[in-house]
């Protein structure tokens, strides 16, 4: 009980900490807006991408739609703080989003989740394709030119509160009886079923889940960065948040996060290498991925509360497990 | 009534006929076992009883506080909430996950849980999960698990994942456990515990339990009635004691099934 | 009827690039599980390499399309050798990140070493029209449908009737049982990959010639068409992959001839998405459930 609330307790100090770093940082000039814009970035990246690891690492559910979620929070925000750009404006559009995108998911999961593994990726990148088609040819969306002029209506700490609000909740997620079912069914959905879970039910459910936090990072994207066009929401960029994930360990959420800021740092100290910084970028993706099959980190989480617990370790294996 | 019913029940692969016309039926509390050689249709009865496979024809129905139900046409993830429980042939363990959460996954259906209250933390969670807590570690104490609780269940020594297997099916709270050839593969001292465990099922947990297997001793010791598949075919049921004298019986495991 | 006959013979020519090119996919993913992103990228260079040795050699047609089909055979071998195969054991999620690295290195490298800029494919074959029926065909798309039926029947050849064909079945069934007979999985491997690469090779030719432009990232967008069309004819068939290619070129053909070119993409999908709602295991694709 005690090691519960020390450590809950220990989090919350260090993100308020990391917040006042920053801050402090920012108020010495030390941040300047070229590194505040890359923190943003990965925050959002952290955003998106912790949410597509619980439907790949947790559920074992190889999704390759994830920009399609997040173009549609993107375009509920631009859309509604056209008519209501304030603070309010953002929050509900944020909301509306993050509807729309649950709804969206629970359409396309229904028939595709049966699918099996690459089937399954391949049909959502089909989605969501589709998703970016519609969005390219709707006169409310401004088809390919896309929407600018959006509000500034979050900066670096809106973007750093919602990071540390979406781990908590996709973190209390896995780790309930919700999270034990999703990877029962990763590990094995014949015996899963066996033992009376319903695999289309939780499936959805994570696949719903981080669509919606996807939505939230479209939302955040699209005040931040004020311009979005159905471009910034392709294939690549679906691919692009599955990289971060792999690179830091399908099913580690820490993993994510390391990945998410160093592919953030690579790409800002290589962007004065012009088009090299997409070669060098590349080669470091192989050579990861050939000396460090199984990512970054593995499947290794960060625990405060076991440093308390210290009941032998946990005997988790290092390699990862590839979706099914 | 029977607690569990199974009239001319079929499954055709193709033209060939894995299951043909078996009748049987379950009593509350028995222990059944169902013998044959290889190939005989027994796992696929299995498959069909615990909603795998479908049935090309015939009847399974079940005895409910509530009456008799059909279980044709359920999922498996039904057929187990209505508490019918298996281990499989080939262990299928969630082999990543500790053997605490291998058994934790296994009562997702014995409790809900707000959605609200699981990603916030609400105190109704930790209540809940306290409780589900309290369940596992009486099945880890129960199945001399308590050792290894944290441990990844696919590292484990095979005679423990059976043993982890039969705690998750346990898990479930089933009426009937089948239990898919749990000996195999074991030396005597495993199938001598094996054998208490099994009693325990009867005695501590008050299970049904309907055994598919090989090992002669452990059948002839532990079942109350036996039923003889061969061919798909139900060739012989009774005692242990009939069985032996069963002439049918004799010269399937013997003659390769000639007269079946 | 007139356009209808008209879209057939433009569906048939995108059709079978993209067929050539889901050949690839079908053949590679068949023997070990990975989708090649970078098979586009081989197909890219082709076209580069086409262009290449046309203006610089002025050699005909023919030289182009078997020296491109060669340099790109042993550019996929190369890439199996040095990317794939060191995970061969590794979670395939990881190779299929590699495969994406390996894409993304083929079209910056590219950019970074000749310029991004899209330029003019030497018209090395001088372009005809016959017009029959009302219905306008050019020599050109007969050349690449000739060209690409020739190569399909030549694969089919190879892969029923060689000792490197039957090699490559068995492994695509069952790699360690293959091993214990005496075949090496390697150079089967290996193969695959290159006879796959060769075709994206002539492919990448035979666009040059048919679209008359290319550039480095031109080898993306066909690429994961080609795959869906690999998916539709049921990944690891390969009259499968020909089927759904002729399918997805023909598909967009004529969503474009009917006046709704802008959805001509989501219109491949919805095919892809229903197909494989129906048929999780797509046309031609065997649909196989696991034991319990």
């Amino acid at each position: 009980m005690a090691a519960r609330w020390k450590a809950a307790l220990i989090w919350l100090v260090i993100a308020v900490a990391g917040f006042y770093l920053i801050n402090e940082l920012i108020l010495l000039g030390v941040i300047n807006s070229f590194i505040e814009n890359m923190l943003v970035t990965i925050g959002i990246n952290i955003i998106l991408a912790t949410g597509l690891n619980l439907i790949i690492g947790f559920s074992g559910q190889f999704s390759l739609g994830h920009a399609g979620f997040m173009a549609l929070g993107a375009y509920a925000t631009a859309i509604i703080t056209e008519h209501l750009g304030n603070t309010l404006g953002f929050y509900l559009s944020m909301a509306v989003g993050v509807v729309i995108a649950m709804i969206v998911a629970v359409i396309i999961g229904i028939p595709t989740l049966r699918l099996r593994g690459d089937y399954l990726a391949i049909a959502t990148m089909g989605a969501a394709e589709i998703i970016r088609v519609v969005l390219n040819n709707l006169k409310i969306t401004n088809g390919a030119a896309g929407m600018y002029n959006i509000p500034a209506l979050a900066g670096w700490p809106t973007v750093y509160v919602f990071v540390c609000l979406t781990t908590l909740m996709i973190v209390n997620f896995a780790r309930s009886r919700a999270g034990r079912a999703i990877q029962a069914i990763r590990e094995d959905d014949i015996a899963a079923e066996a033992v009376g879970i319903n695999p289309t039910k939780w499936k959805l459910s994570a696949f719903v889940m981080g669509a919606a936090t996807a939505a939230i990072g479209g939302s955040l994207h699209a005040v931040y960065i004020q311009t979005i066009a159905p471009s910034d929401f392709g294939i690549m960029n679906s691919i692009s948040l599955l990289i971060i994930v792999v690179l830091g360990g399908v099913g580690s959420i820490t993993g994510t996060f390391v990945a998410a800021i160093v592919l953030g740092v690579l790409d800002t100290a290589l962007q004065s290498f012009g088009t090299l910084r997409m070669v060098i970028y590349a080669l470091a993706l192989i050579l990861i991925m050939v000396f460090k099959p199984s990512g970054l980190l593995g499947r290794y989480e960060v625990s405060i509360r076991q440093l308390f617990e210290k009941k032998g370790a946990r005997h988790g294996t290092a390699d990862s497990h590839e979706p099914q | 009534m029977a607690l569990l019913t199974v009239t001319n029940l079929s499954k055709k692969f193709g033209g060939l006929a894995a299951v043909a016309d078996v009748n049987m039926h379950v009593e509350d509390g028995e222990l059944v076992a169902l013998i044959g050689p290889n190939g005989a249709g027994k796992t696929t009865l299995f498959n069909m009883l615990t909603g795998v496979i479908p049935p090309t024809s015939g009847k399974i129905t079940l005895t409910t506080a509530t009456g008799t139900i059909s279980l044709l046409g359920r999922k498996p993830y039904q057929v187990a909430k209505l508490g019918l429980a298996r281990t499989f042939q080939n262990i299928r363990l969630f082999a990543n996950l500790s053997v605490r959460d291998n058994l934790l996954a296994a009562m997702t259906h014995r409790y809900t849980e707000n959605f609200f209250a699981e990603v916030l933390r609400l105190p109704a969670y930790y209540h809940k999960e306290a409780k589900v807590l309290a369940w596992t570690n009486a099945l880890l104490r129960e199945f001399d698990l308590v050792d290894v609780a944290d441990y990844d269940a696919g590292n484990l020594p095979y005679g423990t994942q059976r043993r982890v297997e039969i705690a998750r099916a346990t898990a479930t709270a089933p009426r009937i456990i089948f239990l898919d050839e749990p000996a195999a593969g074991m030396n005597p001292e495993e199938t001598a515990a094996l054998m208490k465990l099994i009693e325990k099922l009867r005695t501590d947990f008050q299970l049904t339990v309907v055994l598919i297997e090989h090992d002669m001793g452990l059948v002839m010791n532990l079942a109350e009635r036996i039923y003889v598949l061969n061919q798909g075919k139900l060739i012989a049921d009774g005692t242990p004691a009939q069985i032996q004298q069963n002439q049918a019986v004799i010269d399937a495991y013997l003659g390769g099934g000639v007269h079946a | 009827m007139q356009t209808f006959f008209q879209q057939l013979i433009n569906g048939l020519s995108l059709g079978s690039i993209y067929a050539l090119l889901a050949l690839g996919y079908t053949m590679v993913y068949g023997i070990i599980k990975l989708i090649n992103f970078a098979h586009g990228d081989i197909y890219m260079i082709g076209a580069f390499w086409g262009y290449y040795v046309i203006n610089q050699y002025h050699v005909d047609f023919g030289v182009a399309l078997v020296s491109s089909m060669v340099i790109c055979a042993a550019l996929g071998m190369l890439i199996e050798y040095l990317a794939y195969r060191p995970l061969r054991n590794s979670p395939r999620i990881t190779a299929l990140i590699t495969a994406i690295g390996v894409s993304y290195f083929l079209e910056n490298g590219m950019s970074f070493l000749y310029g991004a800029n899209t330029r003019n494919f030497p018209q090395v074959v001088a372009s005809h029209r016959f017009t029959v029926f009302g219905v306008t065909v050019t020599n050109i798309q007969l050349l690449i449908v000739a060209v690409s039926l020739l190569l399909m029947v030549a694969l089919q050849l190879i892969v029923q009737h060689t000792r490197m064909g039957t090699a490559m079945r068995a492994v695509a069934v069952d790699q360690e049982a293959a091993e214990l007979v005496g075949i090496n999985p390697n150079h089967v491997i290996s193969f695959t990959f290159g006879l796959g690469s060769a075709l994206a090779g002539a492919a990448g030719v035979l666009i040059g010639l048919y679209y008359n432009s290319i550039d480095p990232l031109m080898g993306m967008v066909p690429g994961i068409k080609a795959f869906v069309a690999a998916v539709v004819g049921g990944i690891g068939s390969i009259p499968g992959a020909a089927i759904g290619g002729f399918l997805i070129g023909m598909l967009e053909t004529f969503v474009q001839a009917i006046g709704l070119s802008a959805y001509k993409d989501a219109a491949v999908y919805v095919v892809l998405i229903v197909i494989l709602v129906v048929l999780p295991a797509g046309l031609f694709g065997k649909n196989i459930k696991e034991k319990v």
